[in-house]
């Protein structure tokens, strides 16, 4: 069985990030609101955590970021995950769902 | 229309330490997260002010403690190795060629007993006054790598760094002997002093030239860093 990281709520973060750039390249604001969106709004992220996540992953070489110029003359970063990234996808996953199962079998919550 | 740039650099002021390029990547990202946003609390009805307020509220001071911390790894962090811990170990590798200069000159170090017990603590006098030659030599390096004020600061302190390191290391490894090792003459009421004795000699005192070394190149050399 995987052994969980002990940066979970870091990992967790991150694997909703990636899973969701697996989909399709977004950028920044995109990526909080589709997490919001996603979740119903349990998960959220603000400017503070996103961004520092978000640098940390580029500089691990799991998403790529390219600049985009708007109509109206703004740019954008847009991010895209990597083949480097979408191999850490499965990993993050297998640990989440050893966490979870063993949440399980402590709390019982699936049954509560 | 607001500058969602100005906002940010204002709130952020740690980018100034930061290379000009990065700076620029996080301040114009930034902005546009906020210009996103606010844009959406408009369309969401909100009056402009409101919509406004609700925007800044993004970078109030919680978050800016925070990305203020992250931006400062962040900066540090990339390109380490060659912006921060090679010439970092440069001016390791040149403080302990003076120091070794020194010793073949036959220079002494000043010892000076400080504590009661006879903790003998050294004060190479030379030797601190050579050092802004090599705190200059390493933000020098960093900055020809195209280090950021952040990175030519900790490049310049990695001798000081290295040193607190080692003293860590050897109070702790001392500890854990002591747990294993009956009589071995642990004393808390000697470690403790001594080590923040040496700590303050070693590794506070070090810094000290190395930074004047250090501003020294940054006073001599107002350009801006390579580009990445």
């Amino acid at each position: 069985m995987p052994s969980v990281g002990a940066q979970i709520k870091r990992g967790s973060a991150e694997l909703a990030v990636l899973s969701l750039l697996a989909k399709h390249p977004l950028h920044g604001y995109e990526i909080a609101k589709q997490i919001e969106a996603q979740t119903g709004g349990v998960l959220r992220f603000d400017m503070a955590s996103l961004y520092p996540m978000l640098y940390r992953l580029e500089r691990k070489s799991w998403v790529k970021a390219e600049w985009q110029t708007l109509a109206n003359g703004r740019r954008r970063r847009c991010y895209r995950l990597t083949a480097s990234g979408r191999k850490q996808i499965a990993p993050l996953r297998a640990q989440w769902r050893a966490f979870f199962q063993a949440l399980q079998n402590v709390t019982g919550f699936q049954n509560a | 229309m607001h500058d969602w740039e100005q906002i940010v650099r204002k709130n952020l002021r740690v980018l100034k330490t930061c290379t000009p390029e990065f700076a620029e990547k996080i301040t114009e990202e930034l902005a546009s997260h906020l210009a996103d946003s606010y844009e959406e609390h408009r369309r969401a009805g909100l009056p402009p002010a409101t919509a406004f307020r609700r925007t800044v509220t993004q970078i109030n001071r919680r978050s800016r403690i925070s990305l203020t911390l992250q931006i400062l790894q962040e900066a540090l962090m990339t390109g380490f190795t060659r912006k921060v811990a090679l010439p970092g170990l440069l001016t390791f590798a040149l403080a302990m060629v003076i120091a070794l200069a020194l010793e073949m000159a036959d220079v002494q170090p000043k010892t000076l007993v400080i504590l009661g017990d006879g903790l003998p603590f050294s004060l190479p006098l030379a030797w601190l006054c050579l050092l802004p030659i090599c705190g200059a030599a390493g933000a020098l390096v960093s900055h020809r790598s195209g280090g950021s004020p952040l990175q030519r600061i900790a490049a310049c302190l990695f001798p000081s760094a290295i040193m607190a390191a080692v003293l860590l290391v050897i109070f702790v490894a001392g500890f854990v002997i002591s747990r294993f090792v009956p009589d071995s003459g642990w004393n808390w009421a000697l470690a403790v002093p001594g080590l923040a004795l040496w700590l303050t000699g070693q590794s506070i005192l070090t810094a000290i030239p190395l930074l004047l070394g250090a501003a020294a190149v940054e006073k001599t050399r107002r350009i801006p860093a390579r580009a990445i």
